[in-house]
């Protein structure tokens, strides 16, 4: 064995020591990041037993009326046929809600598959609008709140003006905000929806004059499955997806949302969604370009 | 000659899987795209993750390294694949974001790392790789015979 002078030892031992405590500050940090993980998971997993018993109520209940509805339709005598009106429109809602919750539902479990992809076309927003809207029309009848539509784009071709982006997307993001709205307004009052445009992006905004959001629960509300439980409508409807799948959904349009809200005096959102190129960076879009140039690499 | 082949653009947070021959693209930055490829079968598999662990409150979508990780791999399993069959190759991973912010947050190697540690955990070798530097990456991935063509882009992609 070769013999350090004590020098040579000292400096040996605390580049070992130095090293050691490197490997320690890592190790510490990687169970850290492993702990929060396990926390992150763990509570995900009761959120998660939350949301089935959640959502099994938001399928099996409507489901119910709609059987109960149609069965008592079934044996309504002839002399009592308006009764059947108010029915049918109760089956309606019932199945719209349902309809919408497992719309919304699919979306998430795509999203989770990793199978979510734009589908970019020209879309006429003016008229994506109004069928969002209109979907929405009986049951703001019913309760009584009016949509107001501001569509201050002034360009265009005739009335119309065209927007390249996914339309189905665009319209769950816009339904599930305009659900929002009415599912926290209170009766007879109105929801705002606002769209403008600054350069190329694409703007709409949905206001409405409900409860409004605490500063605190504005942070939370993007959460999947968290839901706040300060509806207004005596049943809370809602499995606490839709602003997750809203967030995701923009995420792939490369588009973003916030929210203003005070608590009492209602809530806007506001999305703001870039107009979608045809070309992605490097790739053309449909273009057949898988023949490389020279001096590509090969794994 | 590759007319034989269907092609697949692969978005970020999103994966892809066929056991038919396809190429699939994509384009990398910080994001980390790992191929699985199948020895034994001759398919494979590509994700795109952008951040290396799930946040536990967005949707727990292949956005996030540990997802996309797994999921990529129970989608290979689901189509007869086993385990010790499967080779990895990992791209991208860049710092593209200027680091002279200071407290840069080094995505893209903690991206790398994600992939690393999981890989080495679940016994998938790494046969190739191209990961870090400055510049994205655009990769086509041929899911029959496991090859990837890979280039710098000049360009800056996130």
């Amino acid at each position: 064995m070769s013999n350090l002078s004590d020098r040579q030892l000292l400096r040996e031992l605390r580049l070992r020591l130095e090293e050691r405590k490197k490997l320690d500050d890592e190790l510490t940090e990687l169970s850290r990041d492993f702990q929060g993980v396990t926390k992150k998971l763990k509570e995900s997993e009761a959120l998660k037993s939350h949301f089935i018993s959640n959502i099994s109520n938001e399928i099996v209940n409507p489901f119910t009326s709609i059987l109960g509805l149609s069965k008592a339709i079934l044996s309504v005598e002839k002399n009592d046929w308006k009764k059947v009106v108010s029915m049918v429109a109760l089956i309606h809602s019932e199945a719209f809600n349902l309809d919408f919750q497992l719309r919304n539902i699919f979306v998430a479990a795509k999203i989770e598959a990793g199978e979510i992809a734009p589908n970019i076309t020209k879309v006429n927003i003016r008229s994506l609008v109004q069928t969002v809207i209109d979907s929405f029309n009986i049951i703001s009848r019913k309760m009584g709140i009016d949509i107001e539509t501001q569509f201050n784009i002034e360009h265009g071709f005739g009335k119309n003006f065209y927007f390249k982006t996914d339309s189905e997307k665009l319209k769950l993001v816009l339904s599930n905000l305009i659900n929002n709205a009415l599912k926290y307004s209170y009766k007879d009052s109105k929801v705002i929806v606002k769209l403008w445009v600054d350069d190329d992006v694409l703007n709409a905004s949905v206001q409405d004059f409900g409860t409004g959001i605490s500063e605190k629960n504005q942070k939370i509300i993007f959460e999947r499955f968290k839901r706040l439980d300060s509806g207004i409508n005596s049943i809370n409807r809602g499995h606490g997806l839709g602003l997750s799948i809203t967030k995701a959904l923009l995420d792939v349009l490369e588009g973003n949302i916030e929210i203003q809200s005070q608590k009492g005096e209602g809530s806007t959102f506001t999305v703001n969604l870039p107009e979608a190129k045809n070309i992605i960076e490097g790739f053309s879009g449909e273009g057949n370009d898988i023949f490389f140039d020279e001096g590509d690499e090969i794994f | 000659m590759e007319n034989k082949y269907l092609q697949h653009f692969l978005y970020p947070s999103s994966l892809f899987v066929s056991r038919e021959p396809y190429v699939i693209k994509t384009i990398l930055g910080s994001c980390v795209g790992i191929c699985l490829w199948d020895k034994r079968l001759k398919y494979g598999g590509l994700n795109h993750y952008m951040l290396p662990n799930w946040n536990g409150n967005d949707l727990a979508s292949p956005k996030y390294g540990n997802i996309a990780i797994d999921k990529l791999l129970e989608r290979m399993l689901y189509l007869g694949s086993n385990i010790k069959d499967l080779q990895a190759k990992v791209f991208g991973g860049g710092e593209l974001l200027e680091a002279s912010t200071g407290n840069s947050t080094l995505i893209g190697e903690r991206n790398i790392r994600v992939a690393r540690l999981m890989l080495e955990e679940r016994k998938i070798p790494i046969v190739a790789s191209s990961t870090g530097g400055k510049r994205g990456r655009k990769i086509l991935f041929f899911t029959d015979t496991g090859e990837v063509r890979h280039k710098f882009l000049e360009k800056r992609v996130y």
